[in-house]
């Protein structure tokens, strides 16, 4: 029973990771960078919402309605400001670009909150269902809702809008979909925002759950690689299923083996499908291989 | 004397030069403030150039170097202490260690191209923190070692600062001399080619993979030996102190502000950055943690944005520029 125990907390857990690694995965699959920014994104996501919660009163929940458009308009000015100008660069300033953004966005947080957790105090943080032999917390089932709602939302939306499709075929082949009258430069700023402002979401709805510090996104955005890259980067609908699996391999590993090693399970994991499958689950073969034009 | 080996000649000059200035200061200086400054300026840039060699030379970004730093801490530090081997050996065994961690990873990630190799070097370096922490018969967790002060050239510990300067000069000069035979030989070739066409390099026969392995290999056990420095100099290591993401990105940044793939380059960013952090660190004192990193990020974004290159060949280019310009012109007079 325990371990059922265990499959249900990890896919609530997944839900979360799986909102933060879309966006990764699309921004990698679409402007072809890797944003190592992304963890701070969360971050900065859950200060916001407490800030709003401590000093407004608003709850994280309602505070999400608040954090995914700022997270979204910031998203727009990174993109246009330090973004852009390196989408032709070489992989190497593009990194360097996205790990200076992380360095200074982590920093200037310690320097305005410090180096302390935050939590806040909600009367309901405690709620608990028993559903037969699991048990389940508001909190973590909210999350996880909110979460999978949005990752669905995302996904039709790629399917069905014109928008939507315009970004699948940016990620395609970017060259033919401007010669098709796609304004890709629109493309790329609208899928960093929009990976931004969902990084920003899942954090307002883990504050919660987790205490919020500057290192938080140091945490996040490595199991988010890692499920971008087991998912097949590029694929947001691997991203989402990866990242329920991940959810389960973390809380399974910590009831099985020790809490604590979890992080010893994701590199292996990542090792793993590097040696075996390394375009992941749902990538094409071959997306791996980033091919500077 | 043929166009190369006066490029030898003057590179081995120059860094013969610079060793005998920092002895010079390592003797001359008195107070223990500026040495301590001399001494962490020469650690950084015997870092920044091991980072180099992977990273500069051959192009693959590692963002996880402390890894092999904390690999070679925590091999020499508990070599010392629970085998009472001499940290000359147990650097040689940390080194060993770390270049064979970074073999696995380079044979792993090398074969693939696009940002593996960075997020496994970032992922080596989060499971050796949670495996420093959790492995307490071992490591002591996290409160980490203490190394009892005794002095001696056979412990690699010493009295004064002046000797650990002369510590860091040596590590150094054994560093950059490899990357200066890098840069003068034929692999320096070899490794540009792979920089920057490897399907090019490859269909010349270039042994592609094996060069990148034996780069990230040589680069993880140089770091490793700077791991075993730091820790005889301050005797103490803690998981969240060797095995730390600010000394990953660090590492890199001094590289590539300098200059990637030049071995001047590693020097001039650590002549620059390491003051202005150490500055910036005294200055603001406890009350701004982490301010001198809020400078860095932008100084970082802005050095790949404008001198994408580094400090060291921007400069290269526009001496070349400039004279050839004047010899055009005094060639157009004579």
């Amino acid at each position: 029973m325990i371990i059922l125990q265990a499959v249900v907390s990890g896919l609530l857990l997944g839900g979360v990771y799986a909102l933060v690694s879309v966006g990764l995965t699309l921004i990698f699959g679409v402007l072809r960078i890797a944003n190592f920014a992304h963890g701070e994104f969360l971050m900065a996501g859950m200060f916001l919402a407490w800030v709003l919660h401590e000093q407004a009163g608003i709850d994280p929940y309602l505070g999400c309605f608040i954090v995914g458009p700022v997270l979204f308009a910031a998203g727009l000015i990174i993109e246009r400001l330090l973004i852009r100008p390196v989408i032709k660069a070489s992989h190497m300033t593009q990194i360097f670009v996205t790990v200076g953004l992380a360095v200074f966005l982590q920093n200037g947080a310690l320097m305005i909150w410090g180096a302390d957790y935050h939590s806040v105090v909600l009367s309901y943080a405690d709620t608990v269902w028993f559903v037969g032999p699991v048990v389940l917390s508001l909190p973590r089932v909210v999350a996880f809702a909110v979460a999978m709602a949005l990752c669905l939302a995302l996904l039709a939306f790629l399917r069905w809008t014109y928008w939507g499709k315009a970004v699948r075929a940016t990620a395609e082949d970017r060259e033919i979909a401007r010669v098709m009258g796609i304004e890709t430069e629109q493309i790329y700023a609208f899928t960093f925002a929009t990976g931004a402002a969902l990084a920003g979401i899942a954090g307002a709805l883990l504050l919660p759950i987790y205490a919020v510090s500057p290192s938080v996104g140091v945490q996040f955005v490595l199991v988010a690689f890692i499920v971008a890259v087991l998912g097949g980067l590029g694929s947001a609908l691997g991203a989402i299923i990866a990242g329920l699996a991940i959810g389960v391999v973390e809380v399974l590993s910590g009831f099985l083996i020790a809490p604590g090693l979890q992080q010893a399970v994701y590199f292996v994991v990542f090792l793993l499908v590097l040696i075996i499958r390394p375009a992941g689950l749902f990538g094409r073969r071959g997306a791996e291989e980033l091919v500077v034009t | 004397m043929s166009r190369s080996l006066r490029g030898f000649a003057v590179s081995a000059g120059a860094f013969v030069a610079l060793l005998g200035v920092g002895a010079a200061f390592a003797f001359g200086v008195a107070s223990p403030f500026w040495l301590d400054l001399v001494f962490w300026v020469v650690f950084w840039a015997a870092l920044a150039q091991a980072w180099n060699i992977v990273g500069g030379y051959v192009g693959q970004l590692s963002l996880g170097h402390t890894a092999f730093f904390g690999i070679g801490a925590y091999t020499s530090t508990l070599a010392d202490l629970h085998w009472d081997l001499t940290p000359w050996l147990g650097s040689l065994l940390g080194a060993a260690l770390a270049a064979a961690v970074g073999l696995v990873v380079a044979v792993v990630c090398l074969r693939l191209r696009g940002p593996f190799f960075a997020l496994a070097t970032l992922a080596l370096a989060e499971l050796l923190l949670i495996t420093a922490i959790q492995w307490r018969d071992l490591t002591e967790g996290a409160e980490g070692l203490t190394l009892p002060f005794s002095p001696g050239l056979g412990n690699l510990m010493f009295e004064t600062k002046t000797g650990f300067c002369l510590y860091a000069l040596g590590l150094f000069a054994l560093v950059s001399a490899v990357a200066i035979a890098i840069e003068h030989t034929r692999i320096g070739l070899l490794l540009h080619a792979i920089r920057n066409d490897e399907d090019g390099a490859r269909s010349v026969g270039v042994r592609v993979l094996r060069w990148k392995v034996a780069a990230a290999a040589v680069s993880a056990g140089l770091t490793a030996l700077c791991g075993t420095l730091y820790a005889q100099y301050l005797q103490v290591i803690e998981p969240s102190t060797v095995f730390n993401w600010e000394i990953s990105v660090q590492l890199a940044l001094l590289a590539i502000i300098g200059g990637r793939g030049t071995w001047t380059g590693a020097i001039v960013g650590s002549l620059f950055l390491t003051p202005l952090a150490i500055g910036l660190r005294a200055w603001l004192g406890s009350s701004h943690a982490g301010l001198h990193l809020v400078v860095y990020g932008p100084v970082l974004i802005l050095s790949v944005l404008f001198i994408p290159e580094g400090i060291m060949p921007w400069v290269a280019t526009r001496w070349h520029t400039a004279r050839a310009r004047r010899q055009a012109v005094t060639g157009a007079h004579a």
